[in-house]
């Protein structure tokens, strides 16, 4: 039993069958639901949390199809086409579903039929498995208007009129329906009886290859886990070598035991197809995420999906003796990526901008076979001395310079103060205003060496006297 | 007589095995007996061996790397102080740009790849591509990887010393943390000679501390030379090349005294500069600085007195 507070009152919003039975209902105020039944368990709503459930019960329906969508807070839909009778045709695979979300502790309510419209209707307010498509309007007919998942004002407004059942309305005539009451309610209709098609939204993508294995004994081990994966593998390169293809993106799906789905994905660095490599993507991967997968009595499902996948033209050994280098490489950035995440193995890059934080960074790798093999490049003229390494933010510093323009004579950093021996500058950086807008502080660089021979970068924020009075000094960068 | 002959050789062969587990070169009489064999075998090996090395072209600094800097194996660097962060970089780098260019020599266009305890170039800084491309590196093959522990950065150092691709593997850390012990370095050092790697552990800020490494080089910053001006005069107060001040910590053989190199980035090769003396503090006179070189294996200057006061028991 589920209240939550809608217009300054308590009311329930979910009953279960038993509070039905004793004459409950939903709207209900918790008050009065008391006084009627006061041994009655009255929870808090928490849509967050019905929402995560919902959620986790269509990553569970991933065992029927992989065609799975939510449907408001309550619902979810299936698209079965094509996969009932993996599971002995549309009787069972409803009896499966519902025997096992009993043994789940959910109460729940399916129907199969040939338009998601009617299934919702019969679902919460008829009863019958499985609905053939002759049968639609039959069904349909003794059902309060309520189920054509109309608004409200809507259903209201039929009421009142006297159209109280989907029966009336049918046999209404059409024009004047959709003059009073918009042209929804004919929508709905024509939805609930199949003769307009409605597209279903799915959660996740399907993907493009994928192997699946049910076990009678659930595994709970890792290196069984692997085991299987590495055979899941196998199966999966079937289908990829068919095609000619290789993956880039997979993604390993458990099924626990209780219902609770796990999904591990692994990065390829290069299009794969090799059983072993695949395999070793997700080893490191379960090495990475050993904590937050939580085995409890065993995982029932294990699917191997390929999410994306590339071209992988089949490469042939030649007898040159020269081992192809990129192959080891991308192995290492997989495992890498696998253990640390995506963004993990950085490539050096260059950008045209005068700021030096702008310059240079970091981009992730993307393609490792450019790394060995020789690349046109193109020499852009960067700027000499720049330091070696860079703080990502600048760092303040207290320095004096002997005349206000010039360079520092000495300056206190990190708590130490350095005696400037001998200084080369300024180089003047003003800001990019086409980015920074306008009224950004120009910076003078310095590079400096102190008594020891260390040598820095230092800047000086603001022109003295024309954008600033009193300029700030900062540490950029350290030079060899 | 025969029976002389085979101890002999069963004598030579423990030596040639001990040698290998000490990483050293073969003693004088088993090469001198591995010479003389006639059918002359193994000489491609002994040969092979000498290719492991880089010479970095400087005279004195190969003296005592015994012939340059290790090609399959672990080397450490390390600076003193953070501050002195940009100096030993410097070196690291610059050796990474002498294995890169030695690699493409060979036709090989190797990745440098650089793993940075993520404190350490938070501290330190972080590497900057327009700079390394400047110093001479081949920025389109640097890789960076910045990990948060120092257990995962040997991780990826180990996993990156199986895969032959790169010029050199940098590890980066900093001070001296324990899950970096001997023996993890051994690890390290023997992962490094399989993999025929170039390991370089640049230690950011850490003290001397036993390791399997071939050899340690302490780099403490040197001032730079100045400009050279067309007609052969200097341009005073402008600062030239990156000058260091390498000092040899472990090293086989006699550890001669401080070394200042300066690393040329055109001609991307180090050169030894004069600078007889320390730089000059601030007004004190050039004798005042210690003019003993230090002492080979161990470190530099005694520890300062009231170091180790603070006993409970003293008190």
């Amino acid at each position: 039993m589920f209240a939550a507070k809608i217009d300054n009152a308590m009311r329930l919003v979910a009953l279960d069958t038993l509070a039905e039975r004793i004459g409950l209902k939903r709207g209900q105020g918790a008050a009065e639901a008391r006084a009627m039944c006061p041994t009655l368990d009255v929870v808090i709503d928490d849509p967050a949390a019905d929402r995560a459930f919902l959620e986790g019960l269509a990553d569970w329906c991933d065992r029927y199809t992989p065609l799975v969508a939510l449907d408001g807070k309550d619902g979810l839909f299936l698209d079965i086409t094509g996969c009932a009778h993996l599971h002995g045709g549309e009787k069972a695979l409803v009896d499966d579903v519902l025997s096992r979300l009993f043994l789940l502790g959910v109460e729940a309510r399916a129907v199969i039929s040939s338009s998601a419209g009617l299934s919702w209707a019969v679902a919460r307010y008829g009863s019958a498995a499985v609905i053939a498509p002759e049968d639609a309007e039959r069904v349909l007919a003794p059902l309060p208007v309520a189920a054509l998942r109309l608004p409200a004002e809507t259903v209201a407004l039929l009421e009142r009129v006297g159209l109280k059942e989907i029966g009336d309305v049918l046999q209404a005539p059409r024009a004047p329906l959709a003059r009073r009451f918009g042209p929804s309610l004919l929508l709905r209709l024509d939805q609930a009886r199949g003769h307009v098609d409605e597209p279903l939204s799915p959660r996740l993508p399907v993907p493009s290859f994928s192997a699946e294995r049910r076990l009678a004994e659930p595994l709970q081990d890792e290196e069984h886990i692997l085991e299987l994966a590495r055979h899941l593998s196998g199966d999966v390169r079937l289908s990829l070598e068919r095609h000619g293809e290789g993956g880039r993106l997979f993604e390993l799906l458990l099924i626990r035991v209780d219902g609770r789905v796990f999904r591990i994905q692994a990065h390829a660095a290069v299009p794969l197809n090799d059983a072993d490599r695949i395999a070793a993507l997700f080893r490191e991967r379960l090495q990475a995420v050993h904590d937050d997968l939580d085995a409890g009595y065993g995982f029932e499902i294990l699917r191997l999906s390929v999410l994306r996948s590339e071209r992988l033209d089949p490469a042939q050994e030649d007898f040159s003796g020269v081992p192809d280098e990129s192959q080891p490489l991308a192995a290492f950035a997989d495992k890498l990526c696998a253990r640390f995440g995506p963004d993990c193995l950085m490539l050096a890059t260059l950008a045209e901008s005068h700021l030096p934080e702008r310059a240079g960074g970091f981009a992730p790798l993307e393609d490792v076979a450019a790394l060995i093999g020789s690349r046109p490049g193109d020499e852009k003229v960067f700027p000499k001395n720049r330091p070696l390494r860079i703080f990502t933010h600048p760092e303040l510093v207290e320095a004096t310079a002997e005349v206000p323009d010039g360079a520092p004579r000495s300056f206190n950093w990190r708590k130490t103060q350095y005696r400037v021996a001998r200084a080369e500058g300024p180089e003047r950086i003003a800001a990019e205003w086409w980015i920074d807008g306008e009224g950004h502080p120009t910076r003078d660089y310095f590079r400096v060496e102190d008594q020891e021979g260390r040598r820095f970068w230092l800047f000086r924020e603001g022109l003295y006297g024309r954008e600033t009075s009193s300029p700030r000094w900062f540490m950029h960068g350290v030079f060899a | 007589m025969a029976e002389k002959a085979v101890q002999r050789e069963t004598v030579l062969s423990l030596r040639e095995t001990i040698a290998q587990i000490e990483n050293r070169r073969l003693p004088g009489i088993v090469r001198a007996a591995k010479a003389a064999d006639p059918a002359g075998f193994r000489r491609k090996r002994e040969e092979a061996s000498c290719n492991k090395i880089l010479p970095l072209g400087v005279p004195p600094l190969d003296d005592v790397l015994e012939g340059g800097l290790p090609l399959e194996g672990m080397t450490e660097i390390r600076n003193a102080e953070t501050r002195d962060a940009g100096a030993a970089a410097g070196f690291v780098t610059a050796l990474a740009v002498l294995c890169q260019r030695r690699k493409k020599e060979k036709g090989h266009l190797a990745p440098v790849l650089w793993i940075s305890q993520a404190l350490a170039s938070r501290e330190a800084g972080l590497p900057y591509a327009p700079g390394l491309k400047s110093y001479g590196l081949d920025i389109e093959r640097f890789l960076f990887v910045s990990i948060r522990t120092v257990k995962d950065a040997l991780w990826v150092a180990e996993t990156a010393l199986s895969v032959p691709v790169f010029a050199t593997v940098v590890l980066e850390i900093r001070g001296n943390p324990d899950c970096l012990a001997l023996s993890e370095s051994r690890r390290l050092h023997v992962r490094a000679r399989a993999g025929g790697v170039p390991l370089l552990l640049f230690r950011q800020a850490g003290e001397e501390e036993a390791s399997s490494a071939f050899f340690r080089l302490q780099i403490k910053p040197a001032s730079a030379g100045e400009r050279p001006l067309p007609d052969g005069s200097m341009l005073c107060g402008s600062i030239s090349h990156p000058a260091f001040h390498v000092l040899v910590e472990k090293s086989r053989a006699y550890a001669s005294a401080d070394i200042f190199l300066e690393w040329n980035a055109h001609d991307r090769r180090f050169y030894t500069i004069e600078q007889s003396v320390a730089p000059q503090a601030d007004g004190q006179p050039a004798n005042s600085v210690d003019p003993f070189s230090a002492s080979v294996g161990r470190s530099i200057g005694a520890d300062p007195l009231g170091r180790f006061l603070a006993y409970a028991r003293a008190s």
